[in-house]
């Protein structure tokens, strides 16, 4: 491989964004978009680069309407500063990704993180309702809009939101956007997966919960007060500050895979994990995360039995040796051809992001 | 008519007690609950994927246009074959195939009617969410090419966020699995993309949704108002104060006069406009949330309050709001429907602006809708014997997505683009939005052969006032 310096480009208009992206694509150079930078370890290793597109001057609030509960922002905005902006008046996007603070929003949408908080309000699949994409053509193209609600022509939020930029740059996007909850606790327990699973079943569920290798249980209970307080009560767990979930979202460790099944196998796959592996887990959603310090071997034979279970193993970062080894996404689904022809529409000289998504 | 190879064809793969082509037949599949009718050419009622697949491979080799078609309840012409063709029925598919208590998920055939669903979910404890008003006779196969709402979609969210996977027949016969029940899955999401393609990329032959566990406590309460925009506003205030409700729907005095006499479900007959308004989790946090919310609407005019004491008494309420369509054949035997959706903010401005349209028409319209989305339902009432009529509530209907579109809203929040509305996709995409939508037409559809004639605008049959108008919403309101 000839290592050369990519060409930087940080457009500052979504225009310009699509004008740098056609005129790249024209020569078929290879361009990688770049948010915040905290996902770049994700995927296959890439096989070129020769032009970084950077979306972090695309960093403003385009809209908020306080009272339609909606917020139009560029993509390069970064998650905090959305978030300072929403908490002005009392309400707040339900994202809370790990490897943070500094995740722009055009990144998670294409990479799809998400963290504790999916528990309750799912991910932003279930609360974008809007998007502008750059495409290697140089046309700016909408989806959806800035209601809550809407099934005006194809969703195109779907065929976007965590495509890694392989079909497309997302420049801006609308979100339905939550007020924060009337009453918001925190309660731990080191009880591990019994603890955890007891939370699980009672009859209000918390609105995250994680549990760790250490068996720490961290569950968040939002809602009304009364019911807090008596579903609080009856688990008689202790209760802690809420910036443990600011310490637990910084967590990213050097080399990390996303393992994600179907919630009810969690558990049989995560304790098949080699003993003393350090992960953390969300058994309600069906996600645990792994920061792997074992061989490749190891990884291999996780993933097959997460993909036997239904699910899949994804490489988050690693050394690029160590990456080529396992393999950033494992099996392929069995829909590949049709994801290509998708590919080929958007992208028919594959200059975005190459090597690196499953198309 | 099908060209008698290809009848033929079709006999033998479904029998021949499955293919329909006699003319009056034929007729009864002319239309979906919309206004607009044309005659398939055949019917094909299939019974089992593999039967599905055939026929479309038939459809392929021979250019047919193929219509997937549910029980018929859509509102926007989506099961219509404008173009002729298969009408190709998939109602004898309704088997619920799995209900997974553990996993709290279903596996159905797409003639599952969507209220049995939930009535076979119920012996687990669980349910399903979308509810859309037509519920006891639509199919989870037409909620999912519709991306149906419903009332409950306030809070839980509308079908595209309960469909986990889907079993679909592409354009050319073949039979895929996209999707399934574990979270971030591999590649590009299918299933979100197929999901409300309105049948146009797709025909779908089964679906895995997501049932939710039966809320321990639920509760209604019915307030009256002196007007729309009180009613709206207070709407905007509960809201505006963190709450989200699990429905918050309005009815105006039109409505209620129409629901009232038929249902005689106390609803007031002298308000300006009701709001239907249910909460629900646990006791604690429906009382909790129940007082503050009733606080909240008498402090913005609401009156004669009343919470539903017993589930009999929620039910009458629910059928007044669910059944509220039909009650208005008491006023005129036709309705026509649109469901543009407004930034919630706006409610008060283009429902001022429909009773205006309604007024210029001299035409009757009852609003009956989504409040809490902003996701309007104005219902203009008419006699189709009059055919004169019929183009002025055309006319009527079209200026009243104006005016939502030109408040910074949507064409449609749950019934589709289907046929009545493709002609306005400009007002809100621009050509090169349309394009990239059209790629992916392109990609599942080369041919063309799938729902044809929908979503988007086909310049030779209507003509659609553009001037001024093309990518307003883009350029000027979206980004």
């Amino acid at each position: 491989m000839v290592v050369t310096t990519p060409a930087v480009e940080k457009p500052s208009t979504a225009e310009e964004l699509a004008r740098k992206l056609h005129e790249a694509a024209a020569q078929k150079l290879a361009v990688v978009p770049v948010g915040g930078g905290r996902a770049r370890g994700m995927g296959g290793v890439i096989a070129e680069c020769d032009v970084e597109l950077h979306t972090t001057r695309l960093d403003r609030v385009l809209e908020h309407s306080q009272a339609d509960m909606v917020v139009s922002v560029e993509a390069g905005i970064t998650l905090e500063a959305l978030q300072a902006e929403l908490a002005k008046s009392g309400q707040f996007l339900p994202l809370d990704p790990f490897n943070s603070p500094g995740h722009t929003i055009g990144g998670l949408l294409a990479t799809g993180w998400t963290g504790p908080l999916r528990m309750r309000f799912g991910s932003p699949r279930d609360f974008l309702i809007g998007i502008r994409v750059a495409l290697p053509d140089g046309k700016l193209a909408t989806g959806g809009g800035r209601v809550v609600k809407n099934v005006s022509g194809y969703d195109m939020m779907k065929l976007h939101y965590g495509a890694l930029g392989s079909l497309g740059v997302i420049v801006a996007a609308s979100f339905k956007v939550f007020p924060k909850p009337l009453h918001d606790v925190t309660v731990s327990s080191d009880g591990g997966w019994n603890a955890a699973s007891h939370a699980l079943s009672t009859e209000v569920a918390p609105s995250a919960l994680e549990l760790d290798s250490t068996g720490r249980v961290l569950a968040r209970y939002t809602g009304s007060p009364d019911a807090i307080k008596r579903i609080v009560g009856e688990l008689g767990w202790k209760a802690i500050e809420a910036t443990a979930w600011d310490e637990h979202s910084r967590r990213a460790p050097e080399r990390w895979a996303r393992i994600a099944v179907p919630r009810q196998a969690l558990r049989r796959l995560v304790q098949a994990l080699p003993s003393g592996a350090e992960w953390w887990a969300s058994p309600g959603v069906g996600i645990a995360h792994w920061a792997i310090a074992s061989d490749a071997k190891v990884v291999l034979d996780v993933r097959a039995r997460a993909e036997a279970a239904g699910g899949s193993l994804v490489m988050l970062a690693a050394p690029e040796d160590f990456m080529r080894e396992v393999g950033a996404w494992g099996t392929p689904p069995a829909t590949l051809e049709i994801m290509r022809r998708l590919k080929r529409a958007f992208d028919p000289d594959g200059v975005l992001n190459p090597g690196r998504f499953v198309v | 008519m099908v060209p008698s190879t290809v009848a033929e064809e079709l006999r033998r793969i479904v029998g021949p007690e499955a293919v329909i082509h006699s003319a009056n037949d034929l007729r009864i599949f002319e239309r979906d609950g919309s206004i607009e009718g044309a005659m398939p050419d055949a019917v094909v009622l299939a019974s089992t994927t593999e039967q599905v697949a055939q026929v479309i491979k038939v459809a392929a080799r021979n250019k047919i246009p193929v219509v997937p078609r549910g029980a018929g309840t859509g509102l926007s012409g989506g099961a219509v074959t404008i173009r002729g063709g298969i009408a190709l029925q998939v109602t004898r598919m309704r088997r619920i195939l799995e209900i997974d208590p553990v996993a709290q998920t279903a596996i159905v055939e797409p003639g599952v009617v969507n209220q049995e669903l939930s009535l076979v979910a119920a012996q687990h404890g669980l349910f399903y969410a979308p509810d859309p008003s037509s519920q006891k006779a639509c199919t989870i196969g037409g909620n999912a090419a519709e991306n149906s709402g419903g009332p409950h979609c306030l809070y839980y969210g509308v079908t595209t966020n309960h469909v986990l996977g889907m079993e679909v027949v592409l354009a050319d016969g073949s039979v895929h699995w996209v999707s399934g029940d574990a979270p971030d899955r591999v590649g590009l999401d299918l299933c979100g993309v197929l999901v409300g393609s309105e049948g146009t990329l797709c025909a779908i032959t089964k679906i895995k949704v997501k049932l939710l566990r039966v809320p321990p406590s639920i509760a209604t309460l019915l307030a009256a108002f002196p007007s729309i925009e009180t009613a709206s506003q207070a709407v905007s205030a509960v809201i505006g104060r963190g709450i989200v409700p699990a429905a918050l729907e309005m009815m105006d005095n039109v409505t209620v006069g129409a629901v009232e006499a038929h249902y005689h479900a106390g609803y007031p007959t002298d308000a300006g406009a009701v709001l239907l308004v249910e909460v629900d989790g646990i006791a604690e946090s429906t009382r909790e949330l129940m007082a503050a919310i009733g606080k909240i609407l008498s402090d913005n005019h609401g009156y004669a309050m009343r919470e539903a004491q017993t589930p009999a008494e929620r039910e009458l309420l629910w059928a007044g709001r669910k059944g509220a369509i039909g009650a208005l054949g008491r006023i005129k035997p036709n309705y026509y429907l649109h469901d543009g959706v407004v930034p919630r903010s706006r409610l008060p401005q283009v429902l001022s602006a429909v009773g205006e349209i309604g007024e210029h028409y001299k035409l009757p319209v009852a609003n009956v809708f989504h409040a809490g989305d902003g996701n309007l339902h104005p219902n203009i009432l008419f006699d189709m014997r009059d055919r004169e009529v019929l183009t002025q509530v055309e006319s009527a209907g079209e200026e009243m997505l104006r005016a939502v579109v030109e408040l910074g809203g949507a064409l449609s929040g749950e019934h589709g683009i289907g046929l009545e509305k493709s002609a306005f996709m400009p007002w809100i995409y621009s050509e090169d939005d349309l394009g990239a939508m059209h790629r992916v037409k392109d990609v599942f559809d080369p041919d063309g052969i799938l729902n044809p004639g929908k979503i988007f605008p086909d310049p030779s049959r209507k003509t659609v006032h553009l001037a001024g108008r093309t990518g307003l919403a883009v350029e000027a309101k979206w980004w």
